[in-house]
């Protein structure tokens, strides 16, 4: 996925769509607690539609595939970011100031 | 900047904590919770976590004392409001932890005493370079200080504590739980507020780095100091905790790791986690000499 090319073919693509269920995260208003789930550490390896916030480290889960330039809202740290590709080829992402 | 801030309103500080995660707690945690027998049975692990309790107590009080400092620094109101709930997070923690320890056997009468006992003098060491900066009236270093440097060690600790809690001491892990949830919104307030504040004012970034100096050498001489007592009993701890299985903290296994490893991983935690935020706001991290 370093190639940006290949990130265009992607971006072409139909993305997957998740349905999501509460995992145990309690910390955000009950409506919401189900776009987030407790991260266990190296090992937790995510979904395709879950994305590591790096402030809070909470594990923030979307309805759909998560895509670089998406935009994205941690709720429990109220922090903003931006999807970015990292330099190993794993979506990550950037905070906005 | 103003749509960002408003994020951090007293209304939703309302909805995600006393409404939310925090709604049928008492201190922190579930009513009829109690300490786990393990601990009030056994003298010197009772002592122990007497012990590691005050440093939590000390560490809280320091960040009340700079949160409701900065309430009046704050260039804006949205900042000040934020501060306020923070500052009201801070006393609940303060509370729940001297709650702790009334359950753990210390006697109301006993408190300061028994706090001056244990103190790690490190700690107050490191507590004193972040207020000598909010004394001074320094907004900037202050919230680095207190929501980067000092929340960043809270929330590496506690993670750690709540992890080889969860299953023998699930109060404990319960009342470390909600505290994690508010250190989430005080890192989160200290690296967006900051973020943008350091990129209006560069010429603060020497002096901020200095103080994130001086409280990183410090950090990390309380840490060594506070195994270098423990030793034993991190290792008794340590069997207590293997005993219902293992507690994965940033890949090491810690109901099987040595005293000296346990440190090493904490330690290594707290600096990288350092380093990580720093340079997302723009800040260089400082390597403290002499530890």
């Amino acid at each position: 996925m370093n190639d940006p090319n290949e990130q265009a073919v992607l971006s072409e693509v139909p993305r997957q769509t998740f349905e999501l269920e509460e995992c145990g995260f309690r910390e955000v208003p009950k409506k919401w607690r189900k776009f987030y789930r407790h991260w266990e550490g190296p090992g937790d390896e995510l979904g395709p539609n879950e994305i590591i916030c790096p402030v809070c480290k909470v594990v923030i889960r979307s309805k759909r595939e998560i895509r670089v330039g998406d935009r994205l809202y941690c709720m429990p740290c109220m922090s903003r970011m931006i999807v970015v590709l990292g330099e190993d080829g794993t979506l990550q992402t950037d905070v906005t100031y | 900047m103003a749509d960002f801030l408003n994020s951090y309103s007293i209304q939703r500080w309302l909805e995600l904590c006393p409404q939310g995660y925090l709604e049928d707690t008492v201190n922190g945690h579930e009513a009829g919770e109690t300490e786990a027998d393990l601990i009030l049975k056994d003298d010197e692990l009772r002592t122990a976590a007497i012990r590691s309790t005050v440093q939590l107590v000390v560490g809280e009080r320091a960040a009340l004392a700079a949160s409701s400092g900065l309430v009046n620094l704050a260039p804006d109101y949205p900042s000040k409001h934020f501060l306020a709930t923070q500052t009201l997070d801070e006393a609940r923690h303060v509370e729940i932890f001297t709650e702790r320890l009334y359950d753990l056997g210390v006697k109301r009468a006993d408190l300061e005493s028994t706090i001056d006992h244990f103190v790690n003098p490190h700690l107050v060491n490191f507590a004193e370079v972040l207020l000598e900066k909010i004394d001074s009236g320094d907004f900037i270093a202050g919230v680095v200080g207190q929501n980067i440097v000092l929340e960043g060690l809270a929330f590496t600790v506690f993670e750690m504590r709540e992890i080889t809690n969860r299953e023998t001491n699930p109060k404990f892990a319960h009342t470390l739980a909600g505290t994690i949830a508010d250190e989430r919104r005080h890192v989160g307030f200290g690296e967006n507020r900051i973020g943008s504040l350091i990129k209006e004012h560069p010429e603060k970034k020497p002096e901020v780095e200095q103080m994130q100096k001086d409280m990183a050498f410090h950090m990390l001489k309380t840490l060594q100091l506070s195994f270098k007592h423990n030793s034993e009993t991190v290792e008794k701890e340590r069997e207590a905790v293997g005993e219902v299985g293992a507690a994965y903290f940033h890949g090491i296994d810690l109901s099987t790791a040595s005293s000296e490893e346990t440190e090493a991983i904490l330690a290594n935690t707290i600096l990288s986690e350092f380093k990580t935020r720093l340079a997302r706001i723009g800040l260089e991290y400082q390597e403290p000499v002499g530890v």
